[in-house]
């Protein structure tokens, strides 16, 4: 369990994020075409989880806006964007957006994702969404840097996180 | 359990809708603002819930904007989009088309919403989201019209839900 500041408020998470050294747990989410998006999908490729609430707020937003810039740059690296919005919320962002280089991956279908990553809320206005956090995991499928955003509003550390592939 | 019929392909659903003569269900969604929304909320008026797979989705949408409309002049009756979208896409929606006489409600936070109107298709491409339903409540709290939509693509029968307040 882990700890978000929200203004006075403290948000608490169920679980904590996988350990960097550590095996990243598996997942089954889905994409904006409705398509499974596992590891096993993306095998070979070192994958950046750009995990938020939801899309559809401007924190959020701007971490796909950001991530969808930066990894033109970096060899076989797929950023995948976890959130509980549903796939057409997601594919609406990124048409509108022109978003193209990063894809979404929608936990609706798939509530143990949350679990695995320690990534739900538990309570606050946003309860039962995805804290924000980022999670690189190596080609072989260890995670080599993880972060826990805090306070709730406060963008990722993208630079940190580029750093770390 | 029922059958209903998505681009050729067959789907099934988790339950059936409540019967007409029968008590409604409670309920507890997530609503604007993410505050709570019970069918408690209501008691005193007939309540139309318009449920559905996305907002983010043309049928869905326009089921929406024509409830807006026809509901607009209707007495003590309030009409709930009920669907599995995160309320910051309904957000989204209703503030960029000006809907203001319709809420939305989210089953994010909710899965017993899913047995409780046995709403929830649970294979094929739409598994996890909600089947294309209205359910009609008198001010009595009983169930006074239901149409599970078949095929999913179709739009809802306007005439019979409104016919029955």
């Amino acid at each position: 369990m882990a700890e978000i500041e929200d203004g006075e408020d403290i948000i608490c998470t169920c679980g904590d994020l996988p350990a960097v050294g550590a095996p990243a747990p598996d997942f089954k989410l889905i994409g904006a075409n409705m398509e499974p998006m596992s590891r096993g999908v993306f095998a070979g490729q070192r994958l950046v989880l750009n995990i938020f609430p939801s899309i559809d707020t401007e924190t959020c937003a701007q971490s796909v806006r950001v991530f969808n810039e930066f990894v033109i740059g970096f060899y076989a690296t797929t950023v995948l964007c976890v959130s509980a919005d549903l796939p057409y919320a997601a594919k609406r962002f990124c048409g509108e957006e022109g978003i193209e280089n990063v894809y979404t991956a929608s936990t609706f279908r798939s509530p143990e994702f949350a679990e695995d990553y320690g990534v739900r809320m538990m309570n606050g206005p946003m309860e039962g969404l995805c804290a924000r956090a980022v999670v690189v995991i190596d080609e072989d499928g260890r995670v080599v840097h993880r972060e826990l955003v805090s306070p709730l509003h406060a963008e990722p550390d993208y630079g940190a996180a580029l750093s770390a592939l | 359990m029922a059958e209903i019929e998505f681009r050729g392909n067959t789907m099934n659903t988790g339950g059936n809708l409540p019967s007409v003569g029968a008590p409604a269900p409670d309920f507890s969604l997530t609503g604007d603002g993410l505050a709570p929304v019970s069918l408690g909320d209501f008691a005193g008026k007939r309540v139309v819930l318009n449920i559905f797979p996305s907002i983010d989705t043309a049928t869905c949408a326009t089921s929406v904007r024509t409830f807006n409309e026809r509901a607009a002049g209707v007495g003590d009756t309030v009409v709930l989009c009920v669907s599995a979208d995160l309320p910051f896409a309904a957000g989204r929606f209703c503030g960029d088309e000006g809907i203001e006489n319709v809420s939305c409600a989210s089953t994010f936070r909710s899965p017993e919403f899913y047995d409780a109107y046995g709403v929830q298709i649970v294979d094929g491409m739409l598994a996890g989201l909600c089947a294309r339903a209205v359910v009609v409540i008198g001010a009595d709290g009983i169930v006074a019209h239901s149409e599970l939509v078949n095929p999913i693509s179709d739009e809802p029968d306007y005439d019979a839900a409104l016919g029955a307040l």
